[in-house]
């Protein structure tokens, strides 16, 4: 199913306008603090999507590589070789991936060498090699898979540059100050993927539903844990998790709440914004011509020890294994966060993206997403130091439910 | 002598022609040095690398050990991933890195005892004398080369 290109500066409603304003009046009441100079506005019609267990064609799961302090950008000797790393990236790892790229990059570029060596084609090792020929280098990525079967495509693919990234207090104030600065450039150049056949980056109209005040403090399932990363090296509660993204609002669009006049679905407090998505296959094909077309090669290969690097031709390495350091360069900083997607059948004529209670639902034009996100209420801490990478059909099974039976109780939402 | 350095930079073209259409035709798996010789273990090693192995590993590579989409297999490409390579390593690997849910739980002999499963199920016959458990030891023998041979009348 292929699309043209959506109409110049509209892509969140790049897919056929199917989000309109319902014509029939509603006594539509909003509060005058949230919108003070806004005529009275309609209720949002969505059309529900066909969300059945005998509907999934696929479920995918994902180790996000968390480090408490951030990703890894050290420099280090490998026998003659310089080694770089860039990987660690938690669950940000396709926002931030062009910024990320670009820190090293700038680098690695003072080593004046003309050739790179790239370990890894995830998403990172691919913007990285991308970067690194647009900074003039021949680049040679050295991987055991190339991206549509890496684990990165086993996230979810939409922008959220602060999602288990690090840990307020290890990470550091610097480390808060380099985030700004790769979230930005990332932003940046993911815009100029915007508006392509394909669609390879697009906005969405996002939803997000509760049964709560939206300004409620999250309250955390008492899970009896004590202490904190200092005191157990591994994080306890979500407070810990680092939060930046108020450091970019002013290019990130807000989201705005919505009263329940407006609400396209039958839940308490609503809330829309606009949500930047990757689709894997369109973006993933196009960035592996771009690293093709500008000249660079791949060696399919697989590294069991950083002294295997000895015998690489290039001097320079940049090293972008994502979790598969915590094997291959022993780095037992790395905590697994595990994730699960499950994919129904793709629903291009109805482009939007809601969650509610815990699970998710986005259309992307590879297929309708779903994904429990947190059906358990443990916020930032679940599937903390989970390494299960296999199925696990029931919790997709559960998030399919939630959100089916928020659509059952909105008669109002058809149409 | 006007024609020598033009001649030289012939010469140097032909060279690095020759040495380019080298390296395009050796195969994708960078060239290593790759043993013959396989590695003895024993039937008893191999065994209980097959019970581990149900347990501990066959949830996610397979009970033929075929893998899926998510999950590699553990035939044909290993051989082209570690063919060469020390076995310590990939005991050590099998150690450190597997099963990916409880990474570090398995000793030392369970790991070997992995291993010799893994050389059976390649193709490699067992022997008299087992694999051995130390690390030294190990690191002395290599992965050997196991390719799949043409198919015997029979069995077409």
């Amino acid at each position: 199913m292929s699309r043209g290109p959506p109409p110049a500066a509209s892509s969140e409603h790049s897919r056929g306008g199917s989000l309109v304003r319902a014509q029939a009046p509603q006594p539509a009441a909003p509060s005058p603090s949230a919108q003070p100079a806004s005529l009275p506005r309609r209720r949002i019609r969505l059309q529900p999507f066909d969300l059945r267990a005998d509907q999934i064609t696929d479920i995918k799961v994902c180790l996000r590589p968390f480090r408490a302090m951030g990703p890894r950008f050290d420099v280090e000797h490998v026998g003659n070789k310089l080694v770089f790393h860039n990987y660690g990236h938690g669950g940000s790892g396709w926002s931030l991936s062009w910024g990320s790229a670009s820190v090293v990059v700038e680098k690695v570029s003072t080593t004046l060498q003309r050739k790179v060596a790239v370990i890894g084609c995830g998403i990172i090792g691919l913007t990285t090699a991308l970067t690194a020929q647009r900074a003039g280098f021949d680049v040679t990525i050295y991987t055991k898979d190339l991206l549509p079967r890496t684990r990165s495509v086993r996230a979810n693919g939409s922008w959220t540059p602060d999602s288990r990234i690090s840990l307020t207090a290890p990470a550091g104030p610097e480390f808060a100050d380099l985030w700004e600065r790769m979230a930005r450039i990332s932003w940046a150049t993911y815009r100029d993927y915007l508006g392509l056949p394909g669609n390879p980056v697009e906005f969405i109209e996002h939803f997000s539903f509760s049964d709560r005040p939206f300004d409620a403090p999250h309250e955390e399932k008492p899970d009896g844990r004590t202490g904190d990363y200092a005191s157990t090296g591994m994080p306890q509660h979500g407070e810990e998790f680092a939060r930046y993204s108020d450091r970019i609002r002013d290019i990130v669009p807000a989201g705005e709440e919505l009263t329940p006049a407006e609400s396209p679905f039958a839940a308490p407090y609503a809330k829309r914004n606009s949500l930047m998505l990757y689709n894997f296959a369109s973006y993933g094909h196009l960035l592996m011509s771009e690293f093709f077309q500008a000249g660079g090669h791949v060696v399919i290969r697989e590294f069991h020890d950083p002294s295997e690097l000895t015998s690489l031709p290039e001097k320079v390495i940049i090293n972008c294994p994502g979790y598969a350091a915590r094997d291959w360069w022993n780095d037992k900083s790395l905590i697994p966060v595990r994730g699960q997607t499950a994919w129904l059948p793709p629903r291009p004529d109805l482009p939007y993206g809601l969650h509610y209670h815990g699970a998710s639902a986005v259309s992307k034009t590879d297929g309708l997403m779903v994904q429990a996100y947190d059906l358990d209420n443990e916020g930032e801490m679940g599937s903390v130091g989970n390494s299960f990478e296999h199925p696990d059909r029931t919790e997709s099974e559960r998030a399919i439910k939630v959100l089916a039976d928020l659509f059952a109780r909105s008669p109002i939402s058809e149409g | 002598m006007p024609r020598k350095p033009s001649t030289r930079l012939m010469r140097s073209h032909a060279f690095y022609a020759a040495a380019l259409s080298l390296a395009s035709a050796s195969p994708l798996h960078a060239a290593k040095p790759v043993a013959s010789t396989v590695p003895s273990f024993t039937t008893e090693q191999a065994q209980h690398g097959a019970d581990l192995y149900r347990t501990a590993c066959a949830m996610c590579h397979g009970a033929d050990l075929s893998g899926n989409f998510q999950t590699p297999s553990l035939k044909g490409r290993l051989v082209a991933s570690w063919a060469g390579t020390p076995l310590s390593r990939l005991t050590g690997y099998i150690q450190r890195a597997m099963p990916l849910m409880a990474p570090g739980t398995l000793s030392t002999e369970d790991a070997t005892a992995l291993v010799a499963f893994l050389l059976r199920e390649n193709g490699a016959a067992p022997g008299k004398s087992p694999l051995p458990t130390v690390e030294k030891r190990q690191a002395s023998l290599k992965f050997p080369a196991l390719a799949v041979g043409p198919d015997t009348p029979s069995s077409k």
